[in-house]
């Protein structure tokens, strides 16, 4: 009985420390005032959806436009402040906008009532239909939604069209993948039979890829649920009045119609018409960039730490010993893809101005930290006895026997495993494009939205990252060779 | 003769098993003792205490004066550097070529000047008749040669005393005679030596004293002569009887 008190007094007293955290943000509302006292807007966007986002190069530099981007431009003119976008997978744009890693989301979402559970939506400022993408030599066979029996159908996984091909094609199967690109791909390779998407999103695609065509499947819409509306935080009354003046002034002049979606159908041709992937070389510079940088801090970081690792899990020290060994169960127990966003928007609720890239070089150290531990450590458990026991019988002590004696012929043995582990780094660090990191799968998902390319990007990207690796174990080897001898 | 060890009432335990049963004796400056006995009757564990590489359950270990068992590790390895010893299995470092392994002690726990180190570490191959191999690696080299380097290396301290951990078990008998030659030499220099083995022959013509252990206790010790012409116990006489 005791311990239950205990238990429900420890309960309410982390409810008491939680509950009112919640209610002062949204009491207070100083949303509206925090954004003009650090002079920017920070917009979170998936910019693989034109016309509404999408990315250009302009003079070597990409740039995210569309009618959306558009739309953020005003408001934040209208707010007197600058405009940051930031671009990452449409599924982690509500969790962004939840801790605060950007202060409002325009991605041409709609506001449905499960969104509004999280989030407070403006008014709608764009109401397309929900149409579909077929290859043209289906047209004879697909009409609307009842002409498809047990075929699959591709969705954005979390959107709408989603929700409706799963609720009104209850006889189809139903992929859902994060990016467009890879639906259309899918679509063409004949892994899905149609694609379910927004009007403007569909007829874009059709435009610029000749074997395709759009059809309206009369897809049965709540107008309701439909439209698309800037996200704001929960609570955030403040903003969603100011988006809702600029909303007003842009529907008064018609200005999505008039000015943003002949602009962005501008930037859509222009793009398709210079998509050959030498253009786009600037692209895949940068992402090599990214990724030798995240690799490099990261194995720089995780090999000091997994050395401390190792060697605390070889300490006398029974809470070292406990604390390494919790620390790297748990490391290798979860995916690096759950640790990178854990460290993006967990620890970054705490520190809110941590960078994705910097997010990303810790998720990726602390994760390889626990694999060179282990491998560390069986390096030096490798070493006989009688190795340790020579060196302290000569008089040296712990620390010379390790580092003269040990410690090389350990690092000869494991240089392999090392290797392997540092090869993996460069491979396994392109996970972190999910929180926007510019990496090079990023730059790939980039130059797939911008040539409306799926397959040669992806093919560039392999041979990239295959030479980097290929490279590497060379050098590897190099290094290897030399330290044999005898 | 002044006395170099003292130990007493020394005992170790391995969990329930007690491997040392209340040892007390003492080694004198200059002396060579033999420790014999059947395998398993605690001969490497005695030896790995007097440097406490096994940290003795019991007892005390007193080298010059100095006490062993209760010190500081930083004291320990100071101690340690005073007193040699020589394994079974060599336990060359394989990642360094001979005159390394030599020096290596010498220059980073005395912190040796190079080229003295070096001298230093020549003369004693030179000694244990390896001057041409300082520059091969430990595993290019036969197991007598191997011994014999391991010997110079435990000498590049300046050791007072030294500790032989059957050093001769893992050879093949033709490279027996080589080591013990070395170890000859050695004692005729007026080393004190500590030697556990099974080679009767060099105990008989080397040692001072013969210990013989069975069962964690010195079951019997004496001159050499005396010892193997006449054993005193029932076990000393049938384990002489099985190898002679």
């Amino acid at each position: 009985m005791k311990s239950k008190k205990i238990w429900i007094t420890l309960v309410i007293l982390i409810m008491m420390l939680l509950v009112p955290l919640g209610k002062v943000n949204a009491a207070s509302d100083g949303y509206l005032q925090k954004i003009k006292d650090k002079g920017t807007l920070v917009v979170g966007t998936s910019a693989d959806y034109p016309p509404y986002e999408f990315t250009v190069k302009q003079s070597g530099k990409t740039t995210y436009v569309g009618l959306d981007i558009e739309i953020a431009k005003k408001f934040a003119k209208d707010l007197g402040v600058k405009l940051e976008i930031k671009n990452m997978n449409f599924d982690s744009l509500l969790v962004a906008l939840e801790t605060h890693k950007v202060d409002a989301v325009i991605s041409g979402m709609n506001p449905t009532p499960e969104r509004q559970k999280s989030v407070d939506f403006s008014n709608v400022y764009y109401r397309g239909k929900q149409y579909m993408l077929i290859n043209k030599k289906d047209a004879a066979l697909y009409k609307n939604i009842h002409s498809f029996k047990n075929k699959t159908i591709g969705a954005q996984a979390g959107s709408l069209q989603y929700d409706l091909v799963k609720k009104q094609m209850k006889n189809n199967q139903v992929k859902g993948l994060a990016k467009l690109n890879d639906l259309v791909i899918a679509l063409e390779s004949g892994k899905v039979n149609a694609v379910a998407m927004e009007e403007a999103t569909a007829k874009a695609f059709a435009q610029n890829n000749t074997s395709l065509k759009v059809i309206n499947p009369e897809f049965n819409v709540d107008s309701s649920q439909t439209g698309s509306a800037m996200a704001f935080p929960k609570g955030a009354t403040s903003l969603v009045q100011a988006a809702n003046k600029t909303i007003a002034q842009i529907k008064k002049k018609n200005l999505i119609n008039k000015q943003y979606i002949p602009l962005a159908g501008k930037y859509m041709t222009n793009n398709s018409k210079k998509n050959s992937m030498w253009n786009y070389w600037t692209y895949f510079a940068k992402g090599i960039e990214y990724t030798l940088i995240i690799t490099v801090v990261s194995v720089f970081f995780g090999f000091i730490l997994g050395v401390l690792l190792a060697l605390l899990r070889l300490s006398k020290s029974k809470l070292g010993k406990a604390i390494a060994t919790a620390y790297i169960e748990f490391v290798r127990g979860t995916p690096l893809m759950v640790q990178v966003m854990f460290v993006y928007f967990g620890i970054g609720a705490v520190i809110q101005s941590l960078p994705a890239l910097l997010a990303g070089i810790i998720a990726v150290s602390l994760n390889s930290a626990a694999y060179v531990a282990e491998v560390i450590r069986s390096g030096i458990e490798s070493i006989p006895a009688g190795q340790t026991e020579a060196a302290r019988s000569l008089g040296m002590s712990q620390t010379l026997t390790y580092r003269y004696v040990i410690i090389p012929q350990a690092l000869k043995n494991i240089w392999p495993a090392l290797g392997n582990e540092f090869i993996t780094l460069i491979k396994e660090s392109s996970i972190v494009s999910i929180i926007g990191v510019g990496d090079l799968m990023y730059q790939m998902q980039l130059v797939q939205s911008a040539t409306y390319k799926g397959v040669i990007p992806i093919f560039i990207t392999m041979v990239i990252y295959f030479v980097m690796t290929f490279g590497l174990s060379k050098v590897l080897g190099y290094f290897e060779g030399r330290m044999k001898h005898a | 003769m002044p006395n170099m060890i003292e130990i007493k009432n020394l005992e170790k335990s391995f969990g329930d098993n007690q491997v040392l049963k209340n040892i007390t004796e003492v080694v004198k400056k200059g002396q060579v003792i033999c420790v014999i006995g059947p395998s398993g009757s605690g001969k490497s564990t005695f030896l790995r205490c007097l440097n406490v590489l096994e940290k003795p359950s019991a007892g005390q270990i007193i080298f010059e004066g100095q006490e062993l068992t209760n010190i500081s590790e930083v004291e320990l390895n100071k101690l340690r550097e005073r007193m040699g010893m020589v394994f079974q299995s060599f336990n060359l470092f394989p990642n360094m070529d001979v005159i390394n392994n030599v020096k290596l002690a010498p220059l980073k726990v005395k912190k040796d000047v190079e080229e003295e180190a070096s001298q230093k570490a020549g003369q004693l191959l030179e000694q244990v008749g390896l001057a041409d191999k300082a520059e091969q690696f430990p595993l290019s080299l036969s197991g007598g040669q191997q011994q014999r380097v391991a010997i110079a290396r435990a000498l590049a301290m300046d050791p007072e005393v030294m500790l032989f951990d059957e050093p001769t078990s893992a050879l093949d008998p033709e490279m027996v005679g080589e080591v013990l030659k070395v170890m000859k030499d050695l004692a005729e220099s007026g080393m004190t030596m500590i030697v556990v083995t099974h080679e009767m022959g060099f105990a008989k013509e080397v040692a001072d004293q013969i210990w013989f252990m069975d069962e964690g206790y010195i079951q019997e010790k004496g001159a050499p002569d005396e010892f193997f012409a006449n054993p005193k116990t029932s076990r000393a006489k049938e384990f002489l009887s099985k190898i002679l």
